[in-house]
């Protein structure tokens, strides 16, 4: 398993407390840089702009990429363009939501 | 790209301060009905009991909770920052000394409510400039700012005319007036200030709280249109006392009212959440009534016994519409709020509950589905005047109120 998949793998682990669902399944996670040295920069969004738990859960995906042995610095991008809709889930995300 | 500072960063403490005061308020003014429940079945609304527990309820629970509201769903609906917090707390005490002693003068003294009603309208006033410099700083305004300013001003012309209403019970003047000033100060309180404020937010939060996606919004134009319409046209036939202009201004509030209604069913039909959560519900059958309450009142007008049951719907459409709406956003804003005071530092450490496990779900459905059972009673009683059916009712509906101050009360355990 290469840095970037085990980071999407702790990803798992943060979740959106009012969908109660974790920030990859909802597809919030647009991409993850690694460098060698491991700096990790992580481009994500949120499923509306203005979300009011903006704040915990970018901080949330920054403490738990943090804390894997392997990585050293981490910053977290929060874009809003391309913007976030249902087909970004993965399939276990929208099972979980009921819908499909 | 927008800049990524976007969001609430409002200190917790603020929203919460006012949704606290509501909640105390709330009890206290369910308790003082309770105990005024001979006189109001006897159709006599204004006494100085009633005044007080109406203003009470209106002020001390529905705008301070509104209040409260926004200063935490501004920045999410607006995408910026409050203006000032320290504003903010400066006129939470102004608002809450100020609501305290005009319900404490209205019901002993009401000839000298005059200067406790000033104080809670500095408080108002102080708000309402925070909001509209907040709003200022708004990027790109939207038909949201259309509906949230539409509102400020209602509840800035709701404030005048209660103090004109004050001031003419104090010197005797403008008694030519007073009836039309009366009916202006429920029109603006009521459905313009709570309605297009509701309105508002129901646009921000309904698609949030039902994850819904691809909705159209044009139909929010024709729901502001006719709306603010219906509340001039009313306004204006109050004061011309043309009863034809007061069925055109009643047949526009609802022609917007049934949009709205209309708009929200597109909105939760786009839906990605299959199961909506219980309290996000009971806001969303809030609107249902509401509408049935204006078709009601409609249709009433053409009746000789309008003037004998516009108390009675007046009733209905705060607990049915405004309270049942707050108190349904209200079981899901509480638990974000003490949740992000908790926890917001722990997610991505430790496992975090998710927002619906801060609050007990099973009791929201009988609770609230009591209260809407308990307002069909004092609906009735005030009706048929019924001092025995209005006594079990509001008894009932104090007893829910207060389950509901325990439950929100209990999220701070979590």
């Amino acid at each position: 398993m290469n840095l970037e998949e085990k980071i999407l793998e702790a990803l798992k682990s943060v979740y959106d407390p009012e969908l109660n669902m974790n920030v990859v399944d909802l597809g919030l996670i647009y991409g993850i840089g690694t460098t060698e040295q491991g700096d990790v920069q992580i481009t994500m969004t949120l499923t509306t702009p203005g979300c009011p738990l903006h704040s915990s859960i970018t901080s949330g995906v920054r403490y738990c990429v943090e804390a894997l042995e392997e990585t050293r610095n981490v910053e977290v991008n929060l874009v809003w363009e391309p913007a976030w809709s249902p087909d970004k889930m993965t399939e276990e995300g929208k099972r979980a939501l009921g819908r499909w | 790209m927008l800049p990524q500072n976007l969001g609430s960063e409002t200190n917790f403490k603020l929203p919460f301060s006012f949704i606290l005061f509501s909640l105390i308020a709330l009890i206290a003014s369910q308790i003082m009905l309770l105990f005024n429940g001979q006189m109001v079945t006897g159709g006599s609304f204004r006494i100085p009991g009633i005044w007080s527990a109406a203003h009470l309820l209106v002020l001390g629970w529905a705008l301070m909770i509104a209040m409260g509201a926004m200063y935490q769903l501004v920045p999410v609906a607006f995408l910026t920052k409050i203006w000032s917090e320290k504003l903010g707390f400066i006129q939470f005490f102004i608002t809450a000394i100020g609501v305290i002693s005009f319900a404490v003068t209205l019901y002993f003294s009401p000839q000298h409510a005059l200067i406790p009603g000033i104080l809670t309208l500095l408080g108002i006033l102080m708000f309402i400039f925070q909001m509209l410099m907040t709003l200022q700083t708004q990027a790109k305004p939207n038909i949201l700012t259309a509906f949230v300013g539409t509102a400020l001003v209602c509840l800035l012309l709701t404030i005048s005319l209660g103090i004109t209403l004050i001031y003419c019970l104090e010197t005797g003047t403008g008694t030519n007036y007073y009836q039309a000033i009366f009916k202006s100060h429920l029109l603006m309180g009521l459905t313009g200030w709570f309605t297009l404020l509701i309105f508002g937010f129901s646009y921000k939060m309904v698609p949030m709280f039902s994850l819904s996606h691809g909705f159209p919004m044009i139909h929010a134009r024709y729901v502001y249109g006719f709306y603010t319409a219906g509340l001039i046209i009313t306004l204006i036939s109050f004061f011309n006392g043309q009863s034809v202009l007061t069925k055109v201004g009643f047949f526009l509030l609802l022609v917007g009212f049934s949009i709205f209604s209309w708009h929200i069913s597109i909105i939760i039909n786009k839906r990605l959440k299959k199961k909506l959560d219980k309290p996000f519900s009971f806001a969303l059958s809030a609107i249902g009534l509401g509408n049935i309450i204006h078709l009601a009142a409609f249709l009433l007008l053409w009746t000789s016994t309008f003037n004998k049951v516009i108390g009675p719907l007046v009733y209905a459409y705060i607990l049915l519409w405004i309270v049942l709406s707050i108190t349904g956003y209200l079981y899901k804003i509480v638990p974000f709020l003490w949740w992000t005071y908790k926890y917001s530092k722990e997610i991505g450490k430790a496992k975090v509950p998710a927002l619906k496990e801060m609050m007990n779900e099973k009791l929201i459905a009988p609770v609230l589905s009591l209260l809407i059972t308990a307002v069909a009673v004092v609906f009735c009683s005030l009706i048929i005047q019924s001092a025995v059916l209005f006594n079990i009712g509001q008894f009932v509906a104090s007893i829910v109120f207060i389950v509901f101050a325990g439950g929100i009360f209990s999220v701070l355990k979590k």
